[in-house]
This record gives structure tokens, C-alpha cells and sequence, in this order.
């Protein structure tokens, strides 16, 4: 089909392409410009804000990454998000696979409760929440963020790995069964493999929802902090110095954005397949 | 098949056992405590519908309820501009490849990043205010101005999330047949006629799935945004639930009225998931 046929409509289509040009030159303006400011020292940047740096220096990095201790938040972030991304993984491909491809009671029942989740936003249940992460000695702990970050992202994978496991046909574990295997090894040597390519997309916006994640973070490290919060708190302290808290910003987008860029194709069908059922 | 059964149960127990612990329990204790004056400290004392009857002449809760009115009121905006633009890239505007690539790319950064990119573009001395200079127009103090303020943060998370409504609008777009496209260009219509009269009423439960959701976040997901840009500020201008809620258990140890607050939000969660699920099923029949 030829788009525009009249002229008229040809030169509506520009206007329509120079708008949405507009539109997404101010999505990337801020990032050019954050890493650009990032590149200077605070002289240049109060100097010329808006040029691109004339003398690019990493000195504003180094001082993030040593003295703001980002490196220390840099790893906590790391740990609590592999640690989520890991217990997401195993809960709902384990979860998704029973309640896909085995026959149970309340197996209905079961699956609706869980996706009620999905439903469920952190504020509501924040404050009753926040003694449970206190009775169960879970408060300052890295590895009590992440099990909290399992028990948050899982409805949404259980949806994903159990509507993929759904359209795998029940013979196929039948047959192995019959042949002896336990529903452990059907589970561990051909459901898993079978759902890599659900397994990896789920994996992916996982790291996104841990990495990303103030709220839980804030409810759990009251003494030490991952990368969001640390780079939330520069405000009072060295709100001042916009290179520095530029760089802080590059450095905690860095993971994301990469991440973005090599995976693009399977975090917008993720979200794709997500967004069906909301 | 007992054995199967045992095995089943065994697979879900993890995910039901966090599921309980972390989300379930706490939303049956919460509405416990939204009847008692706990501080965390002392023992919780039942007060009845005390905490509620407080938030009806709260004036900080009816402020917070006034934003989020103004904030809903800009969902044509959250909904109109995707749905316009999917249209666009997916009728492939010239340009289109690019575009979507470009407008996605928000999605995966958090509002932490996005607010402290936004809260150094949007600074009395920032580049926004140097632009308007460069124009002619009077500097804007669009953080700390109590007229500007809940705009500037609502634009900023508009800019975040419109991203992912134009995804949404373009896998439903997938959907719509383009011979219907081409049998009306057949027939005359011209290209606007084709874009209003065929191509938007086709997504009509796409639309609203998306109003759906978007009011959700509008509600639930402002909490970054809000925290590292304006602190609420000035004032109570750019309260939100989730903001207050966090107040009032945070700093203000009230813990039984925050959860009050929050069985509250519940509840308007609750109804626009109602609205969701209903429209859901229309579809499917």
C-alpha cells in the first residue's frame, strides 16, 4: 500500500514525521546531555552547560565511584538483583510448570491466587510489610531484598512460564515418564530447556525491575544502600556539583542501557506478552 | 496418579510460601492495623473507623486526592499521544524504524535516573529555563513553583511511560487486517479518514485496556519520580498516595493510618482492576 497518495497528504506525512522527529529528539536530548555534562569538571560545566565538553575528563567517575562510595552500592545492587533474578527464575519456572502441565486439586484456584499478585501494589502492603522484614530478621539484609524481590516479581514470571509451558504438549512428559523419568528430571532436562528462550526474556526484565527498584530497597537497607538510593540521596549532600551527579547517573543507567541495546528485541516482546494480561 | 499430585503441590510451594509471607498475609494484617492507632512501637490499640473518619478531613489526604484528580484528568494526554503515534510508525511515517527505537528507550531506565536527569534539565539555572531565555520568555521555576510543579513532575512521567503504550498500541495495530486499510483506499478515502475512521475505532478495547493500566501507574508508580524531585513539594503540591503513604509510616510512624491510606488505595486499585477484568472477559466473548 502506498501510504500518500494526494500531495496533500504527502506533505502531512512530513509534518507528522517532523513532529514525532521533535518528540524523539527530547527523549534522547536528556541522556546525550547527562553524559555530556558528566565529561566535564564543575568550571567547564558552569562555563559553557551546554556545549559538548571542549576537555573531556573522568575525574567526576573516579570521585563517584571512590569517594561517594558508589562502588560499594554498585555491588549491593549487583547482589540483591541476582539474587531476585535467580529465586524469580526457579519459583516460577518450578510454579509455572506444575500448574501448566500437571493435574491437581486447586490447581485453578492456585494459579488465580498467585496472578492476584500482579494486582497487589507495594504501597498497599508496605507497612504491615516492613514488621515482617523486622521479625524475620530480614531488615538490613542484602539477601532478605532479594528473597523480597522474588516474592514481588514472581507473579508476573509464573504468568509468563506458565502460559509457555501450557503450549507444550502433555505427551512429551508422558512419554518420559513412561520411560522412567522422575518429574524432577522431566523438569530439570526437558521443561527448562524447552523454556530457555521465556526463561531468558523473563531473566532480563527481571534485572530491570531489581536493578530499578527504590521502594522495597528503601524498606529493607536503612543502614547501607544499592545504586538507586545512593544516587537518590546525592541530592542533599552534593546536589551542588551537576557533574558529579551526572556521572552518578551514567553509571547507574550504564547496566540498563546496555542491557537495552543487546537484548531490545526480547524485553519489548516480554513486555509485549505481559501487557495482555496487564 | 497420588504421586503426581505430591509432586505438583511441591513445585507451587515455594511460590505460594513467598506469595504468602510477602504479599498476602500483609494485605489481611494491613487491614487489621487500618483500625488501630499502632506507631510500630507501642502496642496497637483498635479504634475502630477512627483512621478513616480522620482522612475524610485530612487536609494533607484531600490534597493528595485533588493531584490525583488533576493527574487523572491528563490521561487523554498518557493515552491520545501513543495511540497517535503508534498509528503513525506503524502506517510507516517516514523516519519510522527510528522513532520507535527512540521512544522506547525510556522504558528500562528507573525513575530514580530519569528524575535526576530531569531534576538538573529543570533547575531555575538549568537548560530548560536557558532555552526559554534563548526564546524570549521568562524564566519558569518549575520545581519549586506551586503552579508548575505537579505539571512538571506529571510531564516528566509522561515521558517516562509513553514509551510503552505506544508498544502496546502497536501490538494491537498487528492485529488490524490491511486489506480493510487498502479496500478503504480503494474506495477514496483519503489517509486521515483512514487513521480516524478505521484504523483508531479497530482499537477502541486496545484504548481502553490501555486508560486501564495507565491509571494504575498514575496512581502506583509515581513514587520515584516524586521522592527525587520534588520531596511532595512545595507544599503538597506534588502529594501523591503512595508518597503520603510512605510519610506517615516512614517518617511520621503512623503506622495504623498509613495503612488506612493504603486500604483506600486499595480499593480505587481494586475498582479500575474490576473495570479491567470485566473488559477482559467482553473480549473474549
Amino acid at each position: 500500500m502506498r501510504l500518500a497518495q494526494k500531495r496533500s497528504e504527502r506533505i502531512g506525512l512530513w509534518l507528522v514525521s517532523a513532529f514525532m522527529l521533535i518528540l524523539a529528539a527530547s527523549t534522547i536530548y536528556p541522556i546525550f546531555f547527562t553524559i555530556s555534562t558528566a565529561l566535564k569538571s564543575t568550571r567547564e560545566f558552569i562555563r559553557h552547560g551546554f556545549s559538548i565538553p571542549t576537555a573531556p575528563t573522568f575525574e567526576k567517575f573516579v570521585t563517584a565511584w571512590t569517594t561517594i562510595k558508589l562502588d560499594a552500592y554498585f555491588m549491593n545492587s549487583a547482589i540483591v538483583t541476582v539474587i531476585g533474578v535467580t529465586l524469580v527464575l526457579l519459583v516460577s519456572s518450578l510454579a509455572g510448570y506444575a500448574l501448566a502441565q500437571m493435574r491437581f486439586r486447586f490447581r485453578k484456584a492456585i494459579y488465580f491466587f498467585l496472578l492476584s499478585g500482579l494486582m497487589i501494589p507495594v504501597q498497599v502492603v508496605m507497612v504491615p510489610l516492613f514488621r515482617i522484614i523486622v521479625e524475620l530478621g530480614m531488615l538490613n539484609s542484602r539477601v532478605g531484598l532479594g528473597i523480597l524481590y522474588g516474592a514481588f516479581f514472581s507473579p508476573f514470571g509464573i504468568y509468563l512460564t506458565s502460559s509457555y509451558f501450557a503450549s507444550i504438549p502433555r505427551e512429551l512428559s508422558e512419554a518420559a515418564k513412561v520411560d522412567g523419568a522422575s518429574y524432577w528430571q522431566i523438569y530439570r532436562l526437558i521443561m527448562l530447556p524447552l523454556a530457555r528462550p521465556v526463561l531468558i526474556t523473563l531473566g532480563i526484565l527481571t534485572t530491570l525491575s531489581c536493578w530499578n527498584d527504590v521502594l522495597l530497597s528503601l524498606l529493607v537497607l536503612q543502614d547501607d544502600r544499592t545504586l538507586m538510593v545512593g544516587i537518590a540521596s546525592l541530592r542533599g549532600e552534593y546536589g551542588a556539583d551537576i557533574p558529579l551527579v551526572a556521572a552518578c547517573v551514567v553509571i547507574g543507567a550504564a547496566p540498563v542501557i546496555a542491557i537495552f541495546l543487546i537484548f531490545q528485541k526480547k524485553i519489548l516482546g516480554g513486555i509485549m506478552v505481559g501487557s495482555v494480561k496487564g | 496418579m497420588r504421586n503426581e499430585r505430591v509432586v505438583a503441590y511441591l513445585f507451587v510451594l515455594p511460590a505460594l510460601g513467598l506469595f504468602l509471607v510477602f504479599r498476602f498475609f500483609p494485605l489481611v494484617a494491613g487491614s487489621v492495623y487500618a483500625f488501630t492507632d499502632w506507631n510500630g512501637i507501642a502496642d496497637a490499640r483498635w479504634i475502630g473507623l477512627a483512621n478513616f473518619r480522620e482522612l475524610i478531613f485530612d487536609p494533607v489526604f484531600r490534597d493528595t486526592m485533588r493531584n490525583t484528580a488533576w493527574v487523572i484528568l491528563s490521561l487523554p494526554i498518557w493515552v491520545g499521544l501513543p495511540l497517535l503515534l503508534a498509528v503513525f510508525i506503524h502506517l510507516g511515517v517516514p523516519g519510522a524504524p527510528f522513532f520507535r527505537a527512540a521512544y522506547f528507550f525510556p522504558i528500562v531506565l528507573s525513575s530514580i535516573i530519569i528524575g535526576t536527569m530531569f531534576s538538573i534539565i529543570m533547575r531555575f539555572d538549568g537548560s530548560l529555563n536557558q532555552l526559554f531565555i534563548l526564546l524570549g520568555l521568562e524564566p519558569v521555576d518549575w520545581l519549586g513553583d506551586q503552579r508548575f510543579a505537579l505539571i512538571s513532575v506529571v510531564s516528566v512521567a509522561i515521558w517516562a511511560h509513553f514509551g510503552m503504550n505506544v508498544l502496546i498500541f502497536l501490538s494491537g495495530l498487528s492485529a488490524v487486517p490491511p486489506e480493510i486499510i487498502d479496500a478503504a483506499r480503494v474506495d477514496g478515502a483519503n489517509l486521515w479518514q483512514v487513521i480516524f475512521r478505521i484504523i483508531i475505532p479497530m482499537l477502541r478495547p486496545i484504548v481502553e485496556f490501555v486508560a486501564v493500566i495507565t491509571m494504575i501507574t498514575v496512581v502506583t508508580s509515581m513514587f520515584g519520580l516524586i521522592y527525587i524531585m520534588t520531596g511532595g513539594g512545595p507544599g503538597t503540591a506534588t502529594y501523591m498516595p503512595e508518597f503520603l503513604i510512605w510519610l506517615m509510616q516512614g517518617e511520621s510512624n503512623r503506622l495504623g493510618y498509613a495503612a488506612a491510606m493504603s486500604i483506600v488505595l486499595f480499593a480505587f486499585v481494586g475498582c479500575i482492576g474490576v473495570v479491567q477484568i470485566r473488559m477482559m472477559r467482553r473480549e473474549w466473548e
